[in-house]
């Protein structure tokens, strides 16, 4: 082995090394998917998936019973009103950066359904405002702006 | 696209995303990391901006270890001492290599290599690229140099070394 000089001098190190991940996605909606958001764009319509065994229908619309695994072939299109069953205000961004307005989100029933859609809660600025049990009506944006994606609906608004 | 018959869902060309066949959300998620480099790695790369190869010795298998650790894992026991390198050093092994880390075809090939540097522990090595060199002239055992970025342009990365060059002989100079 050849001789090696002892290094001596002391270095200030190279603490972290940072980079990025270059990632890309596309999400397909899926067969149940397809189901609720062809009726959204196409019709303005809220649709779900029954199960009859289970007595339950999902909406958005699934391909499958989560409870029996059976195939949902039945569609069902649900009143465009319900009840509030949750609400959150959200005073930070996805970056966890303060905002100045928060977001505010809201968990539905839609009378017809048995699950709980999530969304914005348009036009409520204030906690004291609303209340769980209140009623909420789903508002679609008009037919020229529908892309067939979740943002097609701007949210809920109280009744 | 045929899809075999016991599976149910939808048979997709990147054509018929393109038609809007499908609902789709396109998303890039912006994922930011920070890899800590650790005591060894931290120094080592910084001894990289200033243009010297830095390893750790054992004092017990009397080996100076590059890329240098903290730990040796020969000895189980705490490494001893930094000691300089050459920057100079043995082909172990290599590959040529026509496809990118994000594979694109490559029309000039990356020769990445093992390299044993010299006055450190033999059999072990950096990985580094070879330069300045046909891929057809690159062999196991060959003799080889860094060549650095200029000092302006080294961030205290692995990329100071800009690639490994073959030094050649003087009988080979003279030709």
């Amino acid at each position: 082995m050849k001789a090696t000089k002892q290094a001596s001098i002391p270095e200030q190190p190279v603490r972290s090394w940072r980079g990025g991940i270059p990632l890309q996605s596309l999400y397909t909606a899926g067969l149940g998917g397809q189901v609720f958001f062809k009726a959204l764009k196409e019709r303005g319509e809220i649709v779900g998936t029954r199960c009859r065994d289970c007595k339950q229908v999902y909406v958005p619309a699934r391909a499958f019973c989560e409870r029996c695994f059976a195939e949902l072939t039945e569609q069902v299109k649900v009143k465009p009103e319900g009840t509030l069953t949750s609400f959150t205000f959200s005073y930070f961004d996805r970056d966890g950066k303060r905002m100045e307005a928060p977001d505010v989100l809201g968990l539905v029933q839609l009378e017809g359904a048995t699950t709980v859609m999530l969304n914005r809660l348009l036009k409520v600025c204030e906690p004291s405002k609303i209340s769980i049990g209140a009623r909420v009506r789903v508002v679609i944006r008009p037919q020229a702006r529908r892309t067939g994606s979740i943002l097609d609906i701007e949210g809920f608004e109280l009744i | 696209m045929s899809m075999p018959k016991n599976l149910r869902g939808t048979g997709l060309e990147s054509e018929d995303f393109k038609k809007g066949k499908v609902f789709t959300q396109y998303y890039v998620p912006k994922i930011e990391y920070a890899w800590d480099t650790g005591e060894a790695i931290g120094r080592y790369l910084a001894e990289l901006k200033n243009g010297r190869l830095a390893a750790r010795r054992c004092n017990r298998c009397q080996r100076n270890l590059i890329p240098p650790r903290m730990f040796c894992e020969r000895c189980f026991r705490l490494t001893d001492d930094w000691v300089y390198v050459q920057d100079t050093g043995t082909v172990n092994t290599f590959s040529i290599c026509y496809v990118s880390w994000d594979v694109q075809r490559l029309k000039t090939p990356e020769i990445p290599a093992v390299i044993e540097i010299d006055g450190a522990a033999p059999g072990t090595g950096i990985l580094h690229k070879l330069g300045n060199v046909k891929p057809k002239d690159v062999q196991v055992g060959m003799k080889v140099r860094a060549v650095w970025k200029p000092v302006a342009e080294r961030t205290g990365s692995i990329t100071d070394i800009k690639f490994f060059e073959p030094i050649k002989s003087a009988r080979e100079k003279k030709r």
